[in-house]
Formats: structure tokens, sequence, C-alpha cells
């Protein structure tokens, strides 16, 4: 991307990684992207399901730790 | 279980398709597609709701390794609105119904295929993380902001 094209919005450092990222093949990108952390409580069950998209809100903000940030603000 | 690895994100890709399923990538996995540098772990997969793309989905889950009871194929066939698989290969969210999206129909209309992959348009991925109003997306949304910027200034070439 030209100076001429870039968002001026756009921090320089995001910028950079974003061009960075663009240059990466898919796999590579999706490599450096998937980590696997375990978040307690909501890996703690290998099914759950719920009725409506505010069921689920409510429940991962009466079950899940604040830390994990599934809390509505 | 480890990481969810590029060549079981083509598995996905490849068994829906076969299937015939109507899906769409979303959220940070669907951003990290369209180039978003950043970490997730695992894969939202926004789903058409109806009884034959549901009974579809379910056929393609377990080719790929999803151990679906009955009673949880039938959950996935209903089309509830949120559905979380964490009893295969790698993990799974299903959506039926994303905050901040009117229709499947519309996402569909507007989505862009990376590599075979088909994912929402970035403008909807935002949409929903926005409606979300969730404490860890009120931290990525300005970043995911900037990253739409850049991605509509770079194909608009």
């Amino acid at each position: 991307m030209t100076s001429s094209e870039v968002p001026r919005n756009v921090p320089a450092d995001w910028l950079e990684e974003f061009e960075a990222a663009a240059r990466r093949p898919l796999p590579l990108r999706w490599r450096y992207a998937m980590i696997h952390t375990y978040k307690p409580v909501l890996d703690d069950a290998s099914f759950r399901s719920f009725d409506t998209m505010e069921d689920y809100r409510r429940w991962c903000e009466q079950n899940l730790p604040d830390w994990l940030g599934y809390g509505r603000l | 279980m480890g990481a969810f690895e590029y060549r079981q994100a083509e598995e996905v890709r490849d068994a829906l398709a076969h299937h015939g399923v109507r899906y769409l990538f979303i959220g940070k996995s669907g951003a990290i597609l369209l180039g978003f540098p950043d970490t997730t772990q695992d894969a939202d997969l926004f789903v058409e709701k109806s009884p034959a793309n549901g009974a579809a989905l379910v056929a393609a889950l377990r080719e790929i390794g999803f151990a679906l009871s009955e009673p949880q194929a039938n959950e996935i066939r209903r089309g509830k609105d949120f559905v979380q698989l964490k009893n295969g290969p790698f993990d799974l969210d299903l959506v039926f119904a994303p905050d901040g999206l009117e229709s499947f129909a519309e996402a569909w209309q507007r989505r862009i295929e990376v590599e075979g992959f088909p994912v929402c348009h970035i403008d909807d991925i935002i949409a929903s993380k926005a409606a979300t109003n969730r404490v860890k997306d009120r931290e990525s949304l300005p970043r995911l902001r900037s990253f739409r910027d850049y991605w509509l200034a770079k194909h608009r070439r």
C-alpha cells in the first residue's frame, strides 16, 4: 500500500502489523493466531446450547470469572 | 486438546462444502481469515437456521470428528441460537443468531471468500462484536476498526 492510500487514522504500529500480516500466507497467519489456553468453567463442559443469545450472555455473566471478559459493559 | 490447526480449518471448509452447509466464519476467527493479526482459540461459525441446513451441519461435524449424541444433534438441527462444541478435535462455536446482524441472507450477500473459506464482511464482524457489548470486545474493537479501514483501502485498489 502506498503512503497516499494509507488511512490516516490507523496508528503507525498497527499499520505495520497489518502490512506484515498481509505478507504472510494464510496457513501461517492461522498458525500464529490460534492458541489454546484453558478457560475455567467455559472449558469444563463438552457441549452447551442456549435457546437465545440473551440466555448465553446471561449464563456467561452468572458463571464465568469476570477476568475472562465475557461480561457486558 | 491442542491449538486449532490450519489443516483442521480446511477440513471444516471442505466437509461443510461437501454437505452443502450454508455458513460464514464470524468473530475473531473470521477477522483473522481476512488478515487481522490477533489471537484466538476457537472458530465461530454463523450458520443459516433451517432444518435442512442443521441436518447437513450435523453430518459434516460428525464426519470431521465431533462426538455428537443424538439429543445434541437434535439441538443443532433445531438451530438453537448458540451452541458451544468442545467435543471434537478443536473448539467450535455455532451461532445461529449473532447479535447485531439482521439476517443470514444479508450477511451472505456481503460475504468475502478467502481461499474457499466463506467469511462475513469486516463490517458485519464489527457490527456483531459491537452489539455484544462485552468487556473483551471493548478492548479489541478499536484495533479491529483500524484494520477495517486498512482492509477497505487495500481492497479498493
